[in-house]
């Protein structure tokens, strides 16, 4: 299913009150039609648990 | 299916590692049935047990080390590639990571028994830089448990050997209604997902065009824009919408806390 990490979590996020949208194409959609992007900031590239 | 089964008990070790080692590097051959089939010729006396176990233990072993080495250089674009096969890749990689997050390192020793994390598991230990020799051990714990299981099984149903030996019409229509069992299984699965992901379709969808003219516009301060992209996209000099914020749909409960309920908030993955 296309959008379907977004969608699960638009759908969550309406459920508990917030007013959330899910944007069609994702990432790829918004790059390609040229709109702004930026870097991921480095804090936010490590989320998962590392072994080290 | 017939083939292998045959192959099993003609061709005993050979076999049974090449078909662990090609299901550890992703390709889809049947390694459980193998096992079942190699459990059975060890109760005939046609295998030894000891060697059957060192051989698909050793098979699964250069398999997930492979995939743990290659993890370990390539990071989330060789668990992107893997999962490029599957249904959904951006799904594939978060459940795959999220297993890793419930359960952490214990993932490797039961990932075997569960379809779809059994491939991922070393790439995604690799990338997460696990110890080398910690992984060696885990591994070894996960592919003697999954040999032990499946050759026991074999093992034990003695009957399944007489099919095999002695009748392969029989061990073949045994193998196709296991097969179609398993097909209304998966569609039964399939059906239920499709139900589940049906109720995520009444949620507002906007165009690309559309929020950049709310961005473009003096509403933009009422706008949140949230990536929720799985990991497997967060490589390092990877991009996101400018502004954006990170929430990690892993561990939703504790993301949303901090989320303002006064924005419109715009929700994104791949």
């Amino acid at each position: 299913m296309r959008e379907a990490t977004s969608a699960r979590v638009a759908h969550l996020l309406r459920e508990k009150g917030f007013n959330a949208f899910v944007l069609v194409g994702g990432f790829a959609a918004w790059r390609k039609a040229g709109q702004a992007t930026e870097p991921v900031p480095r804090d936010d590239l490590v989320k998962l648990p590392t072994f080290r | 299916m017939h083939d292998v089964l045959s192959l099993i008990a003609h061709h005993g070790y050979a076999v049974v590692f090449v078909v662990v080692l090609s299901e550890a590097i992703g390709l889809p051959v049947p390694a459980a049935i193998a096992l079942l089939a190699a459990g059975a010729a060890v109760a005939s006396g046609a295998l030894s047990a000891p060697v059957l176990l060192l051989v698909a233990v050793l098979g699964m072993l250069v398999g997930d080390s492979l995939l743990f080495v290659l993890g370990r250089h390539m990071g989330w674009a060789l668990l992107g590639w893997l999962c490029k096969l599957s249904v959904n890749p951006e799904t594939c990689i978060l459940r795959s990571a999220e297993s890793f997050y419930k359960r952490g390192k214990i993932t490797l020793v039961i990932a075997k028994f569960i379809p779809g994390i059994n491939t991922m598991a070393p790439p995604l230990a690799g990338s997460m830089k696990m110890d080398p020799l910690l992984f060696l051990q885990l591994d070894v714990a996960g592919a003697t448990l999954y040999a032990l299981a499946y050759g026991s099984l074999g093992f034990l149903f003695r009957d399944f050997l007489v099919a095999i030996t002695h009748g392969f019409q029989t061990a073949s229509r045994a193998v196709e209604m296991v097969l179609l069992l398993g097909l209304i299984a998966y569609i039964v699965y399939r059906v239920q997902l499709y139900r589940k992901h049906s109720i995520y379709r009444i949620v507002p969808r906007v165009q690309v065009e559309e929020l950049a003219r709310k961005l473009a516009s003096e509403d933009k301060s009422n706008v949140l824009l949230v990536d929720v992209r799985s990991h497997g996209y967060y490589d390092p000099n990877a991009a996101r919408i400018q502004n954006s914020i990170r929430l990690e749909p892993n561990n939703l409960p504790e993301e949303i806390k901090n989320l303002p309920k006064d924005k419109d908030i715009y929700v994104y993955c791949t």
